[in-house]
C-alpha cells in the first residue's frame, strides 16, 4: 500500500478513472507488450542486414585484393618466362606466358566487374598497359624466334621491364584503395555493430521499464477496488451495513462498486425494518405475557372465588344427605345425589382449567420427592376399584417386583395415572382395564389398557390437545372435561418423560407413560 | 369438665353455618369470627380447645393470624386446622409452614372435617 501513496499512485488512479471495460485495458495492455516486441525485432533485424551488408562489402573487397595479388604474380610469372625464351630459345615459354596472360586478362576481367567505378580507369590502364607488354612479347618471341637475340634483349630492357613496372606500380595502387576501402569498412562495420548495441540495449531497458510500469498500473487499478472490496465487505459481514466502497474505477470494478453500495444501504434499511418489527414483537411479546400473566392470575383468583360457594352446595347437600337436617323424604334423595354428583363434576373442571392455567403461566412447579410406585397403583385403584365394579368390568394392577423408591411429585404422577384409568374405565362398556407398571434402564412405564371404543387413526394425534375427546357428544355422554390427557401430557413431560397411545377403533386402546426413575433435579 | 370449644374462622356466612349445623348434634361449644383480626381476638379471649381457620380472610389473612397464635405462648399448643384452598399452589406447605396442625383442602367433605374434629378433639 505504501507503493500507492507514492508518485505512482496518481497514474494508478488515472488509469483506473478511464472509462474502459477491464477487457480493453487488459487488450491495451496486451497490446504495448506486443508493439515493444514487434519493435525490438524490426531494429535487431535492421542491424543484422546492415551487418550483413557491410560483411559482403568487406568480402568483396578482399576477394579484390587477393585478385590483384594473383594479378601481380601472374604479371610476375610473365616476366619470369619472357627471360627464360630469352634463355631457352625455345617455343615452350611463349606458351607458359600466353598462360600467364591469360589468367592476367581473366582475374582482371573478374576485378573489374567487381570493382566500383572509381577504379576502372585505373583496371583499363593496367589492361591497356598489359596489351603493350604482350605487344613486346610477341616482338622479343619473333627476335628470338629470328635468332636476333640483341634485338630481343634490347626490347626486353627497354620496352618490356618498364612496362611491366608501369603495371606493377598501377596495381599496387589498386591494392592499396582496395585496402584502405577494406579498413574504412571495418571501421564502419564496427560502429554499426556498436551502435546497434547501444540501440538494442536502450530498446530492451525501455521496453522492461515500460512493461513494469504499465503492469504496476494496470494490475494495481485492479487490486485496489478489490481491496476495497475486501474491507467493505468485511463491515458488512461484521453487520456494519449502509457504508459506501469509493473506488476511482469506471470500468466493471467500478459498476460493482456501486451495486456493492446500493446492496448496503438495503442491508441498512432492511436491517432497520427488521430491528424496528423485533422491538415492536417485543413490546407485543411483553403486553402478550403480561395478558397472559393476567389470564392466570385470573383463572387462580376465580377459581377460588368458585370454590367457596362450591363448598357450601357440596358441604350442604353431603349433610343434608348424611341426615344432619333429620330425615331426608325418599323422593328427595335423588336429586339431592344429582346435585352432590353435578357439584363435584363443576369441581373437577375448576380445577383441571386452574392446572392447565398454571402449567401454561410456567407456574406449576412439581413437588419433588421420594414416592413409591406401589402406593401410586394402589391408590389409583382404590379410587376408581368401585367404579370398575359398578359398571362390571375387570380391573387389575400389576407393577413390575423389586422397583426401587423413585423420586418425582408423586401427587402428580398419581392424578396422571388416575386420569388414563379413569379415562379408560369411563370408555369401555365390557371387558378389562389393565394396569402395568415396569421398570428398565432406569425409567418408567406405566400402562394402562382397555377393550373400550378405541380411538380413530386421524384422532390419535390431537387426543392430547386440550378439550379434545373423540366425538364431543362422548362428553355428554361419558362426562369429564377434556382437560385431563392435556394435564397429563404436561405433567408427564415435567418430568422429562413422554406419553404415548396405541389404539384400534372397537378393540380398545393403551396409553403409556414413561418417567425416569429419578425424574430432573432429585439425587442421582 | 365442660365442653369442648372449637373456634371456627371463616369469612363465607354459609360455610359458617355448615359447620354450625355439623356441630349442633354433638357436645362442642362453637365460637365464630368471620376475619382474621376477630378470630385472633377471641382465641386470645377465649384460649379455645381447636381452631379452624380459614385461609383467605379478610383484615389479616389465616396464615398469618396462624403465625401469631404461635407465637403466643397461651395459644401455642391450641390444635389448629388451616383450611386451604387446593388453588394457589403450595398452600399446604405454607400452612404446615406457619405452624398448622393440620391441613385441609377446600372444598372438604363435612365427614372428614368432623373426623378430623375428632381426632384432635375426642367428643366427652
Amino acid at each position: 500500500m505504501a507503493l500507492i501513496n507514492s508518485p505512482l499512485g496518481a497514474p494508478v488512479r488515472a488509469f483506473a478513472r478511464i472509462r474502459a471495460s477491464v477487457h480493453v485495458k487488459l487488450l491495451a495492455g496486451f497490446l504495448l507488450i506486443t508493439f515493444l516486441v514487434i519493435a525490438l525485432t524490426v531494429v535487431s533485424l535492421r542491424t543484422v542486414a546492415e551487418t550483413a551488408r557491410e560483411a559482403t562489402l568487406l568480402d568483396q573487397a578482399h576477394e579484390r585484393v587477393v585478385w590483384s595479388r594473383q594479378i601481380e604474380h601472374a604479371l610476375a610469372m610473365q616476366m619470369h618466362f619472357t627471360s627464360m625464351t630469352l634463355l631457352s630459345q625455345g617455343e615452350e615459354p611463349v606458351s607458359l606466358i600466353l598462360r600467364e596472360n591469360n589468367r592476367f586478362n581473366d582475374t582482371l576481367a573478374r576485378l573489374e566487374t567487381a570493382a566500383p567505378a572509381e577504379e576502372r580507369t585505373l583496371i583499363q590502364a593496367i589492361r591497356g598497359a598489359q596489351d603493350d607488354a604482350m605487344a613486346t612479347v610477341a616482338d622479343i618471341a619473333n627476335a628470338v624466334r629470328d635468332k636476333k637475340l640483341a634485338e630481343a634483349l634490347t626490347a626486353l630492357r627497354t620496352r618490356q621491364e618498364p612496362i611491366y613496372q608501369k603495371i606493377e606500380t598501377l596495381v599496387g595502387s589498386l591494392v592499396s584503395a582496395e585496402e584502405s576501402r577494406m579498413a574504412k569498412l571495418r571501421q564502419s562495420l564496427a560502429a554499426t555493430r556498436r551502435q546497434s548495441m547501444r540501440l538494442m540495449t536502450g530498446f530492451a531497458v525501455a521496453s522492461v521499464v515500460l512493461a513494469l510500469v504499465g503492469g504496476f498500473i494496470i494490475s494495481w487499478s485492479f487490486i485496489l477496488p478489490v481491496r476495497a472490496a475486501h474491507g467493505f465487505l468485511s463491515d458488512v459481514a461484521a453487520g456494519r451495513f449502509g457504508g459506501t466502497v469509493v473506488v476511482p474505477n469506471r470500468d466493471e470494478f467500478g459498476a460493482l462498486a456501486e451495486h456493492m453500495t446500493w446492496m448496503s444501504r438495503e442491508l441498512h434499511r432492511l436491517d432497520d425494518e427488521q430491528r424496528v418489527a423485533a422491538a415492536t414483537l417485543r413490546g407485543l411479546n411483553d403486553r402478550l405475557a403480561l395478558a397472559s400473566r393476567a389470564k392466570s392470575e385470573f383463572l387462580a383468583n376465580m377459581s377460588h372465588e368458585l370454590r367457596t360457594p362450591l363448598n357450601a352446595i357440596l358441604g350442604f347437600t353431603e349433610i343434608l344427605l348424611d341426615e344432619l337436617y333429620g330425615e331426608v323424604p325418599a323422593n328427595l334423595r335423588e336429586p339431592l345425589v344429582d346435585i352432590q354428583t353435578n357439584g363435584r363434576h363443576l369441581l373437577r373442571l375448576i380445577n383441571d382449567v386452574l392446572d392447565l392455567s398454571k402449567i401454561e403461566a410456567g407456574r406449576l412447579e412439581l413437588g419433588l420427592g421420594e414416592y413409591s410406585v406401589q402406593e401410586i397403583v394402589e391408590v389409583v385403584h382404590a379410587s376408581l376399584r368401585s367404579l370398575a365394579i359398578e359398571k362390571g368390568l375387570a380391573f387389575s394392577v400389576r407393577v413390575a417386583p423389586g422397583i426401587p423408591a423413585a423420586w418425582g411429585d408423586g401427587r402428580r404422577l398419581t392424578q396422571c395415572l388416575l386420569n388414563l384409568a379413569g379415562n379408560a374405565l369411563k370408555f369401555t362398556r365390557q371387558g378389562r382395564v389393565d394396569i402395568d407398571v415396569s421398570h428398565a434402564d432406569g425409567w418408567l412405564t406405566f400402562k394402562v389398557a382397555d377393550t373400550g371404543i378405541g380411538i380413530p387413526k386421524e384422532e390419535v394425534e390431537n387426543i392430547f390437545a386440550e378439550f379434545r375427546q373423540v366425538d364431543t357428544t362422548i362428553t355428554r355422554e361419558y362426562g369429564g372435561t377434556g382437560l385431563g390427557l392435556s394435564i397429563t401430557k404436561r405433567l408427564v413431560e415435567m418430568h422429562g418423560g413422554r406419553i404415548g397411545v396405541e389404539s384400534e377403533l372397537g378393540r380398545g386402546s393403551t396409553f403409556f407413560f414413561t418417567v425416569p426413575l429419578h425424574a430432573d433435579g432429585g439425587p442421582a | 369438665m365442660s365442653d369442648r370449644t372449637v373456634l371456627h374462622i371463616e369469612d363465607n356466612e354459609y360455610n359458617r353455618k355448615i359447620v354450625r349445623q355439623l356441630l349442633s348434634r354433638t357436645t362442642y361449644r362453637l365460637l365464630e369470627a368471620a376475619d382474621g383480626e376477630e378470630g385472633l381476638a377471641v382465641a386470645k379471649r377465649e384460649l379455645p380447645d381447636l381452631i379452624l381457620m380459614d385461609v383467605q380472610l379478610p383484615k389479616l389473612s389465616g396464615l398469618d393470624a396462624t403465625r401469631l397464635l404461635r407465637a403466643d405462648p397461651r395459644t401455642a399448643n391450641i390444635p389448629l386446622v388451616v383450611v386451604t384452598s387446593f388453588a394457589l399452589s403450595g398452600d399446604d406447605r405454607k400452612a404446615m409452614d406457619a405452624g398448622a396442625s393440620a391441613y385441609l383442602a377446600k372444598p372438604y367433605s363435612p365427614r372428614d372435617l368432623m373426623a378430623l374434629i375428632h381426632r384432635f378433639l375426642p367428643e366427652n
